[in-house]
């Protein structure tokens, strides 16, 4: 059972974290873990864990805020959510991630 | 990174603790939420646990990246590195003690170097503006300086517009009478300016002014720090209190500040008033310094001072009118050119030791990074970074260098205590050398130089390669390239002693050369003492001509002395009185020194005669004025009067008059020639001399010369007791033996010789460590290769010689590549040689030889183990 496996380079599990959020609203980390792979399907093999480092990452940034809630297993919890400056981060980062896309895309193109 | 990333990765690293408990609670809850969802789909509870774990991939490796994204870094673990590290340290006592020794020597001899340099060329006057002080002197001739007239004095101060102040001084010794024993106090007659050329605040009162400088004010003194400690009792109200110096009463109106003021050796200052017989143009004897103004450059004073001496023209004596004027700066007069040279040199090779000791320490860490090399991979597999663990290496030697460098620190300040005498006596201006803060900023730097080099490499050698390799490579213990470097840094260490051992080598050739070099006058068994006449006791030529006498006939009656002398200076000394001699009928004056003895001198020093007689005891004050010469004047008076045998033909000399200042001219008739003896340094061309007899002549300072015939121990005692019956109010200094005079001459020769011999031998020894690490690893490593060969019936001794060759290959290398080292290095060395040339092949040989010996023997005791190597106990440990 070998799956093709993607690993995600760090700025890119950035723009993953904040774009989930962008669209989820506030959630805890496993959920963000389950939403980021559910939306990948099975083209990416995320460690779960490597969403934390990720979420200190923009969470210092400034670009989200967190705040201790309850889990559905009534365990205390951190939730994540995007702030002003994150939102306008992600168009930052969409915007960066297309251009950069289509850089490489137009050289693939015409290199091949 | 953003600022505000900044702050809060501060923020983290500071709360750390709480952070990772909050990462824990989450992880935990993230576990349990994983868990539940596993079970919602039909898992056992521990199927969904292992799961949920899988899914979460690796925790260490998640905790640890948490913590470097979140936190500060690397500078996060400094502290727990460091602490860590001494607990490493401190778990192999044996093998920090070695890295800390070597490093503690190392950095112990660069800082202590350093704090000599410091003092000795950074700071070797320490007053305002020292670059402004300079001395000024009467140049007869060039490179000839003169000391200098009242009156030239008084012109230049009035003339001249090159300086802030202009000060004239000259030393006086007086005997201290109160109660008990009378005290010798050395000190200086000074012009009021000298306070302003060398600014020294006062303590206690006020320093003299020109006022005190009239004839006939009265007599006040100014005390340094440290007399007025040892001989007042640091009392506060000593101001004004009458002090009796040679009889006279002086009152005390200053006490100068600790530091600068005490270096002068000087116990007192009291204001110079010229008398009206002093103020004449053709006695030299004032020293003047000069404060030049802010701007004005050496070459500018020198011009200035020159166009007064030209403007003066008319008024000068006529053999005075070509005269220039030199001005040098004080602090390069201090420390010549030679001295820096020896500084240098010395501090460079205590750089090479350092450096060595280092590399040394480096070879062992990576010998040991290698025995580590498994706890390294199992630390990486568990998620450590390559980075955390290379700077945890590097936390583990920096806690070895701090060990190091404290023990270093210790160690300098043992050695700066050692040398404070040495110093002190070479530079009578410096402060002692201490530590202090530059010394400790240097010390510091050359802490963590050494740590970062000794440290940076062996961590990354050992954290660098991949996770596999290093776990294959850490089942057998050793890693090739390691090896690799470990004789790099050995190959390096052979060159660097090389440089250093050839250095000693041709410096003790040069010692040696100058040990040779024959005193010209017999030094065994010879006590001196000198002595000084106080002028209350003493008032005339008279008086000191019958104290001569005196001593003489005691001196002759201690026991064991077959010979004695009274004469101005002893041998090997340099004669400072610089006089002159002319012919009658010839105009040109011959510069010559001057040198006053008894009857005894030139039989007890074993100085032959070339012509004529020497001084006999009927030379006195009445009979007729003689003179002895010196080989060199006597080929000096045929130059310049054509004179062919002077014995017994008369010229005039300028001697000096006793008690007072100024010469007069008298008619002397040469008596004889005397072999020349030596009163410069080895290699250096005899000056002139003219040796008049003392009774003719006297002095208030004087040498008394003991000789006993063998090895006399009571002979001090008996100079001594001597003395005190004849005069029990004479001031006395310390007996002083020819021999101890003789090495004196030698110092400046044998004290770079000796310390570089010391630091070579050091680095050989360092050197021969290194080596016999690393063919002792490879004996190690290569016991199954050895114990194989010894089965299939090698001998013991073709097994012992191929380690030796590896020894000596490594030798080898080495010394050619050290060779490089010596071409370039020994010109610098080439200045402080004396009859040996830089490239001397001699020594060149023998150093190489040194270290090829000491490769044998470094090679030798790990090759005889392996020799020892049993084949089966070997083939089975190892099967």
């Amino acid at each position: 059972m070998s799956k093709p496996k993607v690993t995600i380079p760090r700025d890119t599990l950035d723009l993953l974290v904040l774009r989930t959020l962008a669209t989820m609203g506030t959630m805890h980390g496993y959920a963000l873990a389950r939403r980021i792979e559910q939306v990948a399907g099975d083209s990416l093999r995320l460690s779960q864990g490597s969403i934390y480092p990720a979420l200190i990452r923009v969470e210092q940034e400034g670009w989200i805020s967190t705040g201790w809630g309850v889990s559905e297993t009534n365990r205390k919890v951190k939730f994540y959510s995007l702030t002003k400056a994150g939102r306008k981060q992600l168009l930052v980062e969409v915007a960066n991630w297309e251009r950069n896309t289509a850089l490489v895309a137009r050289f693939l193109e015409t290199e091949s | 990174m953003t600022l505000r990333r900044m702050a809060a990765r501060l923020a983290a690293s500071v709360r750390a603790r709480k952070m990772d408990e909050e990462l824990g609670a989450e992880v935990e809850a993230h576990l349990e939420l994983a868990e539940r969802d596993g079970m919602a789909r039909g898992l056992s509870a521990a199927e969904a646990r292992r799961e949920a774990l899988m899914h979460f991939g690796g925790m260490s490796q998640m905790r640890e990246e948490h913590r470097e994204t979140r936190g500060l870094g690397a500078m996060e673990h400094v502290g727990r590195d460091l602490r860590h590290g001494f607990a490493l340290l401190a778990r192999e006592p044996g093998f920090a003690a070695v890295c800390a020794g070597l490093l503690a020597l190392g950095i112990g001899a660069s800082v202590a170097m350093f704090s000599i340099l410091d003092t000795a060329l950074l700071k070797p006057l320490p007053f305002a503006d020292p670059e402004r002080i300079v001395r000024v002197w009467e140049a007869p001739r060039p490179g000839v300086s003169n000391a200098t007239s009242t009156l030239d004095y008084l012109d230049w101060r009035r003339m001249n517009s090159a300086f802030d102040a202009l000060s004239a001084s000259r030393p006086v010794a007086v005997a201290m009478s109160g109660s008990g024993e009378p005290v010798r106090l050395r000190g200086a007659a000074v012009t009021s300016s000298f306070f302003r050329v060398f600014p020294t605040r006062p303590l206690l009162g006020s320093v003299f002014t020109e006022a005190d400088e009239q004839p006939g004010a009265g007599g006040v003194i100014v005390l340094s720090h440290s007399a007025w400690r040892s001989y007042f009792g640091a009392d506060v109200t000593v101001l004004g209190r009458p002090v009796a110096l040679d009889g006279e009463t002086y009152r005390v109106v200053a006490v100068l500040s600790p530091g600068p003021g005490d270096l002068a050796r000087s116990d007192f200052w009291m204001p110079l008033v010229f008398s009206a017989g002093q103020r004449i143009r053709d006695w030299h004897w004032l020293e003047i310094h000069g404060r030049m103004r802010p701007g004005v450059t050496l070459d500018r004073a020198k011009e200035d001072m020159n166009s007064i001496q030209a403007a003066l023209g008319d008024t000068m004596p006529v053999w005075k009118r070509d005269w220039k004027i030199e001005v040098q700066r004080v602090d390069r007069l201090l420390v010549g050119d030679r001295f820096r040279q020896s500084v240098y040199v010395v501090f460079g090779a205590v750089l090479l030791v350092l450096l060595i000791a280092s590399a040394n320490v480096a070879s062992l860490l990576l010998g040991r990074g290698a025995a580590r090399g498994k706890e390294m991979a199992v630390r990486m597999a568990l998620g450590a970074s390559r980075g955390r663990i290379a700077a945890q290496l590097t936390a583990e030697t920096v806690a070895l260098c701090l060990v190091g460098g404290a023990g270093g620190l210790l160690f300098a300040w043992l050695l700066v205590q050692i040398s404070i005498p040495f110093v002190a006596r070479t530079l009578p201006y410096a402060l002692p050398p201490a530590i202090d803060w530059r010394v400790l900023a240097f010390a510091t730097g050359i802490g963590l130089g050494t740590g970062l080099l000794t440290a940076v490499m062996p961590s990354f050698r050992t954290s660098a390669g991949s996770l596999e390799r290093f776990l294959r490579q850490a089942g057998r213990g050793s890693s090739g390239d390691n090896r690799a470097i470990r004789k790099f840094i050995v190959v390096g260490e052979v060159a660097l002693s090389l440089v250093l051992v050839c250095g000693a080598m041709l410096l003790f050739r040069s010692l040696d050369n100058l040990q040779r070099v024959e005193t010209r006058a017999r030094i065994e068994n010879i006590l001196t003492m000198p002595v000084e006449l106080p002028g209350r006791a003493y008032p005339s030529a008279a008086r000191a001509a019958l104290l001569y006498d005196s001593l003489s006939e005691r001196m002759k009656a201690i026991p064991g002395v077959v010979d004695t002398a009274i004469s101005t200076q002893l041998p090997l000394q340099w004669i400072g009185n610089g006089e002159a001699v002319r012919v009658p009928g010839v105009s040109q004056w011959i510069k010559v020194r001057f040198k006053r003895v008894d009857p005894g001198y030139f039989k007890t020093f074993g100085i032959p005669m070339v012509a004529g007689r020497g001084i006999a005891p009927g030379d006195r004050e009445g009979a007729a004025r003689v003179a002895v010469i010196n080989e060199a004047l006597a080929r000096r008076l045929a130059e310049v009067a054509g004179m062919g045998n002077p014995v017994g033909q008369t010229v005039t000399a300028l001697c000096p008059r006793y008690g007072q200042t100024g010469g007069e001219e008298r008619q002397v008739g040469i008596a004889g020639i005397a072999f020349n003896e030596r009163t410069t340094s080895a290699g250096m061309q005899e000056p002139p001399v003219i040796y008049v007899p003392l009774a003719q002549t006297p002095s208030a300072s004087i040498q008394l010369i003991v000789r006993s015939q063998g090895e006399f121990p009571s002979l001090a005692q008996g100079l001594r007791e001597a003395v005190r019956e004849v005069d029990p109010n004479l001031p006395r200094r310390e007996v002083i033996s020819m021999q101890e005079i003789h090495a004196m001459t030698l110092s400046g020769a044998s004290r770079p010789a000796w310390m570089i011999g010391t630091f070579s031998v050091v680095a050989v020894l360092l050197t021969a460590i290194g080596l016999y690490s690393v063919i002792a690893e490879t004996v190690l490593r290569r016991r199954r290769e050895i114990g194989i060969r010894m089965a299939l019936g090698a001998r013991a001794g073709d097994v012992a010689g191929q380690l030796i060759r590896e020894g000596l290959l490594l030798v080898a290398t080495g010394l050619a590549l050290g060779m490089m080292g010596v071409f370039a290095l020994m010109r610098v060395v080439k200045s402080l040689l004396y009859g040996v040339s830089p490239f001397d092949p001699a020594a060149i040989l023998a150093a190489c030889l040194t270290m090829a010996v000491i490769g044998l023997l470094a090679g030798l005791i790990p090759a005889a183990r392996a020799a020892r190597v049993d084949p089966v106990i070997t083939l089975r440990e190892e099967g």
